[in-house]
């Protein structure tokens, strides 16, 4: 029961001569259960794919099978708003969608949508916001009075309210302070591990992907260009150069040690095991 | 006397919050200074107020030897160029072209000599080849590498960048600090970059540290990175050489503060021939 | 988007396209005055055909035309049927379902559908061969003689073309709102009033939020920039009319004269 592409295309303007011919025949399963970063340059058609997850878009070409359904180029596929319930699909920017007096309309609003009680649905923003880790206090406060890293939280347990087992994030960081970005991917850290929902988070920055994910999925004009392990992918800073990107720090730092003649074995994670290695290879003051 | 000289400076959105309170600092001309603190420490409130944009409530900033008021604002305001975060909430003009034209018009110069000026500044910012191009047609880096040319033809001496490189992506972040780089070595400008970019303030000559509209913090970067406790009370991010040195520490390994990898490896090597 | 041709500018090289916009609002403000006088069906005609010249002149296809026309088809028969509902002069044509048509009443509404045709094929002609940019610029240089009664037009043509600069952006804003609320189970196509409200509400309360920050955000782009309303500024861009454009300008008025001239023969 997971999320597989098979040879998916997806185009723009069809027919027109805007036609962008954005996924090419893509092939992919995305693992239930995991958190999954999906990087690659800007036009490389990663917003075309993460938006095929709850048929905002629709395959041009190629077969979808997401959560038991399956979504076939040419035809029109039933039980859309059941899938939207499913995997809960969250914008660039997405305190912009906001529009209601409170907090917890707010969140409240997409239970609605999908035909859940007035009260079930206040009990599942109440839920959602917290999940987010915000307190009570701020269910009756005016969406607008909030700062913007608040704002997004509102906005996501909008979508968390919904109850989705999967949860897709396009650049859920952009635009927020260091700290504010930290509390945001341990939040989705929390959501995979604690509640078990699958986490799909589109982004730039690598330092992130290498802290907080188990997979990549690098796009490349409009192709699954690789799909591999965290592990595997960070191994060396090879496939980041490769794609002319910047690899996290303690990749850069492990380059360097092993280019100035330090021996570093591989597969180290965290910087206290790099300082270990080191320290066993240089004189100790004091 | 300083480029800038701000004293006192107080401002407040709103009757309860002060955006910025009581801050006070120089920065000398040619200086790429930096400003660092997370969001709603009142950085860009401080920028808005440099280039004349709010009204401050009390304190006093001097440009150049003028005083922001009413009067110098006009001469204030030459002196001064700034770039906003949002690439395409500043672009004005229907293409590139007309975008440099719009503050050439602002300033009243010769439309003869409105051609030349604008490839002139294209150029400095690379973008000679899309002069005709609408901003619907452009990358995030190339619409910023625009309202820097736009700012550019004004001849301002200060260019105040406000998190100009947060919405964009990686290869935009680089065109545009790059840009920044060149602009500062090639000409005589005194630059002053609002950043979460630690890199990026690693490399800057001088650094201020705000937090909740308090200036607690400023000096060179090295000096800035030493007091690293303090940065990480306030949440601030610190670069990855000072990362490691802290876990070096607790491993028993000492070594001097760095702001780059490359300074720590050094100072590693060294330590390693010595075993 | 692809299919909104309405006022949409075609990048094309015609001689139509390198008039002064001047020259071109001139001319449509002329054609239109025209189209109002009633010259009867030989007037119409004449009108026509010379739209049809500038037309085939400025490298549009017909079909364009057509195209841009279709948004308002649903509003021309719905006029139609009203009109030829209500109006009562003439003669009893036919009596469908009790109502009674009246020769006149057809007539009337032919004339009001054709006006409306040609008004749309004449500003399609002209929104078609001039860029938003030239139009402002164009209607900046028009309005200027009215400065003197204190109409604002510099600020009138600054507005026109900062609306024209972001009508794309708020076009994908939009979108990108819409499906940011699909994806929280909004359904804009169905569904009770109640929810169809609350869906409407839902798009249009963060499309007033973005626009604002638009809006301050914008405010300070310019003004950081020098630029202060109602203080002297120079122009990049500047008009002049040749010879060309006065004989297009003639043409209209020519146009005009002989619909009037058509009118008093008529009489």
């Amino acid at each position: 029961m997971s999320i597989t592409f098979e040879k998916v295309s997806h185009i723009y303007s069809e027919g027109t001569p805007y036609e962008h011919l954005a996924l090419n025949e893509v092939d992919l399963e995305i693992q239930e259960g995991k958190m999954s970063a999906i990087i690659g340059e800007t036009g490389s058609g990663k917003s075309t794919l993460v938006q095929h997850l709850n048929a905002l878009l629709l395959p041009s070409k190629g077969k979808l099978h997401i959560l038991e359904r399956t979504i076939e180029a040419g035809t029109q596929p039933k039980g859309l708003k059941s899938l939207r319930g499913d995997v809960g699909l969250v914008f660039q920017f997405p305190e912009y969608q906001l529009f209601e007096e409170t907090v917890l309309k707010d969140v409240a609003f997409g239970p609605k949508n999908f035909g859940v009680s007035e009260q079930d649905a206040i009990e599942k923003a109440r839920k959602a916001i917290h999940m987010v880790g915000l307190d009570s206090s701020f269910e009756e406060k005016s969406p607008l009075e909030l700062s913007g890293g608040q704002k997004r939280r509102v906005a996501i347990a909008g979508i968390l309210a919904m109850d989705p087992k999967v949860l897709v994030l396009d650049e859920p960081t952009a635009g927020l302070d260091p700290l504010g970005t930290i509390q945001m991917m341990e939040l989705f850290k929390e959501l995979n591990t604690k509640y078990g929902k699958t986490v799909l988070i589109v982004t730039h920055d690598m330092e992130q992907v290498y802290r907080y994910c188990d997979r990549v999925i690098v796009m490349k004009e409009g192709k699954v260009h690789i799909h591999t392990t965290v592990e595997d992918f960070f191994h060396d800073s090879k496939a980041c150069k490769e794609m002319k990107i910047l690899p996290p720090s303690m990749i850069q730092m492990c380059d360097l040690l092993r280019e100035n003649g330090f021996a570093i074995p591989e597969g180290i994670h965290h910087t206290s095991e790099l300082a270990e290695v080191i320290a066993s290879q240089v004189v100790k003051h004091g | 006397m300083a480029l800038i000289e701000v004293k006192d400076l107080n401002f407040s959105y709103d009757e309860n919050t002060h955006a910025v309170k009581d801050v006070t600092f120089s920065i000398e001309k040619g200086l790429y200074c930096t400003i660092v603190g997370h969001n709603g420490s009142g950085k860009s409130t401080v920028a808005k107020l440099l280039a004349g944009l709010l009204e401050k409530k009390s304190g006093s900033i001097l440009i150049d030897g003028y005083e922001l008021n009413e009067e110098n604002l006009k001469v204030i305001r030459n002196k001064i160029g700034i770039v906003f975060q949002n690439p395409d909430n500043q672009f004005i003009g229907s293409t590139v072209r007309d975008d440099i034209a719009f503050g050439l018009e602002n300033h009243c110069v010769k439309q003869e000599d409105m051609d030349e000026l604008i490839e002139t500044f294209a150029a400095r910012v690379n973008m000679t080849k899309f002069l005709d191009a609408e901003p619907l047609k452009l990358s995030g880096g190339q619409k910023q590498r625009v309202a820097i040319a736009g700012v550019l033809a004004m001849h301002p001496e200060i260019l105040i960048f406000d998190e100009a490189t947060s919405m964009l992506d990686p290869q935009g972040k680089d065109e545009i600090k790059r840009v920044i780089r060149d602009l500062h070595k090639e000409k005589d400008l005194t630059i002053l970059s609002i950043t979460h970019d630690i890199e990026e303030v690693a490399k800057s000559d001088y650094v201020l540290v705000l937090d909740e509209g308090k200036l607690i913090m400023e000096g060179t970067p090295a000096s800035i990175f030493k007091n690293e406790q303090k940065l990480t009370d306030t949440n601030l991010d610190i670069p990855y050489a000072m990362k490691l040195k802290k876990a070096l520490e607790e491993k028993g390994v000492l070594v001097n503060p760095h702001i780059t990898m490359e300074g720590l490896v050094k100072e590693l090597c060294q330590l390693r021939l010595k075993k | 988007m692809g299919n909104f041709t309405l006022g949409r500018y075609l990048p094309l090289d015609s001689p139509i396209h390198k008039l002064d916009p001047r020259a071109k609002i001139m001319a449509m403000l002329f054609t239109l005055v025209a189209i109002f006088i009633p010259a009867g069906w030989i007037g119409y005609g004449i009108i026509f055909v010379v739209v049809s010249i500038v037309i085939i002149r400025a490298k549009l296809s017909f079909r364009f035309i057509w195209k841009s026309m279709k948004p308002m088809l649903i509003m021309m028969i719905f006029l139609l049927i009203m009109n030829i509902l209500v109006l009562r002069s003439g003669d009893v044509l036919v009596s469908i379902f009790g109502f009674d048509i009246y020769t006149q009443a057809i007539l009337q509404t032919l004339y009001i559908v054709v006006r409306l045709l040609l008004m749309v094929m004449i500003t399609t002609c002209l929104t078609a061969t001039t860029k938003p940019l030239d139009m402002t610029l164009g209607i900046e240089d028009l309005l200027k003689p009215f400065e003197k009664i204190h109409v604002p037009a510099h600020e009138i043509a600054m507005l026109i073309s900062i609306a024209l600069r972001f009508i794309p952006d708020l076009i994908d804003e939009t979108t990108r709102i819409m499906k940011a609320q699909e994806s929280r189970g909004v359904d804009l196509k169905e569904g009770k009033i109640k929810e169809r409200i609350m869906a409407i509400l839902s798009l249009i309360v963060p499309l007033f939020v973005s626009a604002f920050q638009r809006a301050e955000d914008l405010a300070n782009a310019m003004e950081a920039r020098g630029y202060a309303p109602g203080e002297p500024r120079t122009r990049y861009k500047v008009l002049k009319m040749t010879g060309k454009d006065w004989f297009f300008v003639g043409c209209s008025i020519l146009l005009l004269i002989g619909m009037i001239v058509l009118m008093r023969f008529k009489v």
